[in-house]
């Protein structure tokens, strides 16, 4: 069943009406002849509403700090937001030396009340000798929680005198909870952090290999990132360094030097990706490597802009090689899901990306949308400008870097750059709505409520979302797939990580737990006739379906 | 490295803060939602790790406040998130939680609920403040003050009755169930507060609804002055965070301290307590329990004497462990509190001093500080919750899991430790991962000790 106008009103109709006029502008019905559909994002939460976002905080040391390995990240501030976000990303790392691996430590200055009343410099100050001596690593974060801005604590100045005590790398990161509206302001913050502190400080000077590049917005999480290297290594790539995924700080600080970046995920990480343009030169390119043709496309897009036919016909040699590999592994797969629908609801991208290779399985995607993410995610870069500031998106400041003097270069003459823009996605990103099919639902900042409604309604077969929302279907009788961690499984992106996710995602079809759970609206019957007993508590379950 | 003590770094923590404790009584009152004032990452946080340990929807509404509430302050996303909870969910009782950030501008949580409720003409609703910043205690502390301010803000001066208020600390719902069966068994009437037995664990039942069925019921609290006892499972608890403590003094209401019922001796000891309320013996079914938990004690105890455990989570847990523990040769060589409490150390010690060797007491601690005595100590199991896989994983201690949070594995939520069957259940788990760990690398060890005498 779909969603009209009239539907979603009724939805809608139970919030205050306040709330409804805003949430309205939070929701589109797909409608290609409509134009381009404007989506209101990344504005204030309305409060109670249960939303999946969360902080600042979680932006900055959760999602783009944290996944750098051989850094320690101290979070300043009581123990509760460090514990949060120890471990619970799930972003892979391994180091070639094991005493370089941090991630698997919770460092906190544990804020006692005595410490908000006096101040936590001191003793911020003295745990950085402490973390310095204990663990000896290359680089040190510190990320503030709520009340460090507050105090008034300068985390600045503490780092900036014990880089020069120590003499290794410590930065910090004014990422207070409570600023912007959601993570998103967290991942700004961090950008401009690693740009400002830590890329460009190495000391290369020409790219290692014939094809340098980096990968940014990618997190390892179930290890997408080794599936990824691994295929473009076969090719000839040589990867600098990923940001942050199974990052480094010894692997970041040389950034520069690549000669392309790819954007995975555009919206965590498109400040550094522009700054990177601007201030080396080197163009980037938004990829996917979520679904079988969307990796293809990427891999043929990357060839294109070397331009080298050597490097064109291995890639092409590689993805056949792939596919012959993988395609009989998915066809018992494809059966098994051919016809579904799911609800595809993710933080900042993979709502888009996962789309596709929900598609090449058969599944069509019935409601899409972000969590955090600006309309540009939605509706494609060229509305960047259209986009107001408020209040609270001034309140992170923008980095403004210029042209370096000594390293920066043109990758490819400006006119074959225009040549390719408009072949390629070069320095673009078109959103998600442009791919989503007539009559589909967008929806910015889902909350519980509306979750419950929209499934209801629309009875999708799977919902991927997180682990917060996913015990809802669950209660209702709908099997679910957390695109967040990936259900401790993964890994999911390139051509090995699709047939993964097939295989997980059939799972929860055939799985026989699910023949004595009937979904409430499967118990009425479409077609008047008897209705056969259980036997053995075994209930007849999907025969429409079979 | 350094003395614990000379330390300024938490590393690897072994608790939460005090919001999070204070969200899980208010899931246990029927009908019963909460709301923290804050930034949202903080209700988001909190409610991904309680999600993952009990597998339910765990909906705890936030203020969001951002940027301009800590200029302004936050009343006005407060009143609005209160509105909107009011309007989607219809709840019987609302918790107001605070974080670090209200606390630090100093938001008066009080005067706002009670405007809000004189405003909206809601005289019927019970809004519960908690002051609960992330800098003002552990999970632990956040737990009992909510329980605490709950009972304080409903319970009424009442006419006496005979249900028997029973107080529990944050144990698991399966261990909830065990301690409601016990009462039944022994025929007595109870308020048992708070009872997220049902809502935190709830059955596959259709139509899905947004709150729970079950919990404890209001007018039930409101209705606990007029018991004839508290037994408050909560030996640990200081007393200004102890809600039988409160009942005592502002009703009269007299209070019995009873260890979580762990092991024979403290179950016994819960069971004595009913006995003399009732004047009722064990009955049978009691008894067998009884006797086969000895009996599991008696046939498992040349491997639970080899053990060397270290012991950490929630006091109250830790002591309820360490006492079984003591009870069955499994010696805690370290019992560790990521809380801070004088009462934990002084209890706990009391229960230890058969202990043939010395164990170390730990409050405050990181599993840091945990793993370096651990190894100083030869402990062989570590018995706690999740986050001791650090101790699996750098020491190769092997982890039973009990209390809060397991987020490594499935059934937190139903894991059952109390009373004489679920100690035996519990038993079994630990002289089982004591087994495995002896058939992993006995038969080399043999070997090489007296074959090739290269051990």
């Amino acid at each position: 069943m779909a969603i009209d106008d009239k539907t979603l009103e009724a939805i809608l109709n139970e919030f205050p009406a306040k709330v409804k006029r805003s949430r309205k502008k939070h929701i589109l019905i797909k409608n290609s002849d409509a134009g381009p559909q404007e989506i209101e994002a990344n504005t204030r939460t309305i409060p109670g509403i249960m939303t999946n976002r969360g902080c600042a905080f979680a932006g900055c040391k959760g999602v783009v700090l944290g996944p750098l390995k051989d850094m320690v990240h101290i979070v300043h501030g009581p123990i509760g937001c460090a514990y949060y976000s120890w471990m619970t990303r799930r972003n892979k790392a391994k180091s070639e030396d094991p005493k370089k691996n941090f991630l698997s430590y919770c460092v906190s200055t544990d804020m006692q009340e005595s410490d908000i009343v006096f101040g936590g410099e001191k003793k911020l100050a003295r745990m950085i000798d402490d973390v310095v001596e204990i663990f000896n690593p290359n680089a040190i974060t510190i990320s503030a929680t709520c009340p460090v801005g507050l105090i008034g604590d300068d985390i600045n100045t503490v780092a900036r005198l014990a880089r020069e005590k120590h003499g290794i790398n410590i930065t910090a990161y004014t990422c207070e909870g409570y600023k912007g509206v959601s993570q998103s302001a967290g991942h700004h913050i961090a950008n401009n952090g690693l740009m400002e502190n830590i890329i460009g400080q190495g000391e290369l000077e020409e790219p290692p290999a014939k094809y340098t590049i980096n990968i940014l917005g990618e997190y390892n999480i179930g290890g997408d990132s080794w599936e990824v290297e691994r295929v473009l290594k076969e090719i000839g790539y040589h990867v600098q360094a990923v940001m942050t995924g199974n990052g480094s700080y010894e692997d970041l600080k040389n950034a520069h030097i690549a000669q392309l970046n790819l954007v995975q995920c555009h919206r965590s990480i498109n400040y550094i990706a522009s700054m990177l343009e601007t201030k080396y030169g080197t163009p980037w390119l938004k990829v996917n490597f979520i679904g079988i043709r969307a990796t293809i496309e990427s891999l043929r897009n990357m060839a294109q802009y070397f331009g080298d036919e050597a490097l064109i016909k291995k890639t092409e040699e590689v993805i056949e090689k792939e596919l012959m590999e993988i395609e009989p592994q998915l066809e018992p797969y494809k059966k098994i899901c051919q016809g579904k629908t799911t609800f595809c609801f993710v933080g900042g991208s993979r709502g888009h990306h996962y789309q596709g290779l929900y598609g090449e399985l058969g599944i069509k995607t019935v409601l899409a949308g972000y969590e955090f993410a600006h309309r540009d995610d939605y509706e494609g870069r060229e509305v960047i400008p259209n986009i107001k500031p408020d209040a609270d998106s001034k309140n992170i400041p923008d980095l403004h870097v210029l042209p370096d003097e000594n390293r920066y270069r043109l990758k490819i003459p400006a006119e074959r750059m225009e040549e390719l823009k408009k072949k390629i996605p070069l320095s673009y990103y078109a959103g998600m709505n442009t791919t989503m099919q007539d009559g589909s639902i967008i929806v910015d900042d889902l909350n519980h409520y509306e979750t419950e409604e929209f499934i209801r309604i629309l009875k999708p077969d799977i919902f991927s979302s997180g682990i917060k929302d996913k015990y809802i279907p669950h209660k209702m009788g709908i099997p679910s797939k957390q695109l967040h961690n990936y259900d401790y499984s993964g890994p999911y992106a390139g051509f090995r990580g699709a047939v993964n996710f097939a295989r997980d995602v059939s799972m929860s079809f055939i799985t026989p737990a699910w023949n004595f759970i009937v979904p409430p609206w499967k118990d009425k019957p479409l077609l008047e006739g008897s209705i056969e007993q259980c036997s053995e508590g075994v209930c007849p379950v999907d025969d429409d379906k079979k | 490295m350094k003395n614990q003590s000379y330390r300024n770094v938490n590393e690897n923590p072994c608790n939460m803060c005090m919001p999070m404790g204070g969200i899980l009584p208010f899931k246990g009152i029927e009908r019963s939602m909460v709301i923290i004032h804050g930034s949202q990452g903080c209700s988001t946080y909190m409610r991904r790790h309680i999600a993952e340990h009990f597998n339910e929807p765990i909906d705890v509404a936030s203020s969001s406040l951002n940027e301009k509430g800590t200029i302004y302050g936050g009343e006005k996303n407060l009143k609005q998130g209160l509105d909107n909870l009011i309007k989607l969910y219809n709840p019987g009782m609302i918790g107001i939680l605070t974080t670090c950030l209200a606390e630090t501008i100093g938001e008066d949580i009080d005067r706002i609920a009670a405007e809000y409720k004189a405003e909206r003409g809601l005289d019927r609703l019970p809004l519960i403040t908690v002051p609960t910043p992330g800098y003002g205690g552990a999970h632990s502390e956040g737990y009992w003050l909510a329980v605490k301010r709950i009972i304080a803000s409903v319970a009424e001066k009442t006419r006496l009755h005979s249900r028997v208020n029973v107080i529990v600390p944050n144990i698991s719902p399966a261990d909830i169930r065990e301690i409601k069966r016990i009462l039944q068994l022994m025929k007595v009437d109870y308020t048992l507060c708070p009872d997220f037995s049902d809502t935190l664990d709830r059955p596959f039942v259709k139509p899905y609804v947004k709150i729970p069925e079950g919990g404890t019921r209001i007018e039930d609290i409101a209705a606990m002055p007029g018991a004839p006892v508290t037994i408050q499972m909560g030996v640990t608890v200081d007393e200004g965070m102890s809600p039988g403590k409160y009942l005592e003094e502002e009703f009269g209401v007299p209070l019995v301290n009873v260890p979580i019922p762990m092991g024979v001796r403290a179950t016994d000891a819960f069971l004595d307590t009913l006995r003399h309320l009732t004047g009722r013996e064990r009955p049978d079914i009691l008894e067998a329990e009884r006797g086969r938990l000895l009996d599991c004690m008696i046939d498992s105890h040349k491997y639970n004497f080899q053990g060397r455990s270290v012991i950490f989570g929630d006091p109250e847990i830790v002591y309820a462990v360490a006492s079984t523990c003591m009870e069955n040769g499994i010696y805690p060589v370290v019992a560790a509190t990521g809380s801070k409490g004088a009462k934990f150390s002084e209890a706990i010690k009391k229960i230890l001093a058969g202990c043939p060797d010395e164990t170390d007491i730990l409050n405050e601690a990181d599993f840091t500080g945990i793993r370096e005595k651990s190894r100083q100590r030869g402990a062989n199991i570590a018995i706690g919750h999740s986050d001791g896989k650090f101790l699996t994983e750098r020491e190769g201690i092997p982890l039973v899991r009990i209390g809060f949070p397991i987020h490594d594995r499935v059934g937190g939520q139903r894991l059952l430790s109390v009373g004489y069957t679920g100690t035996g259940m519990f038993l079994d788990r630990v002289t089982n991962t004591l087994l495995e760990r002896k058939h992993s690398n006995y038969r080399a060890a043999m070997y090489e000790k007296y074959y090739t005498g290269t051990a």
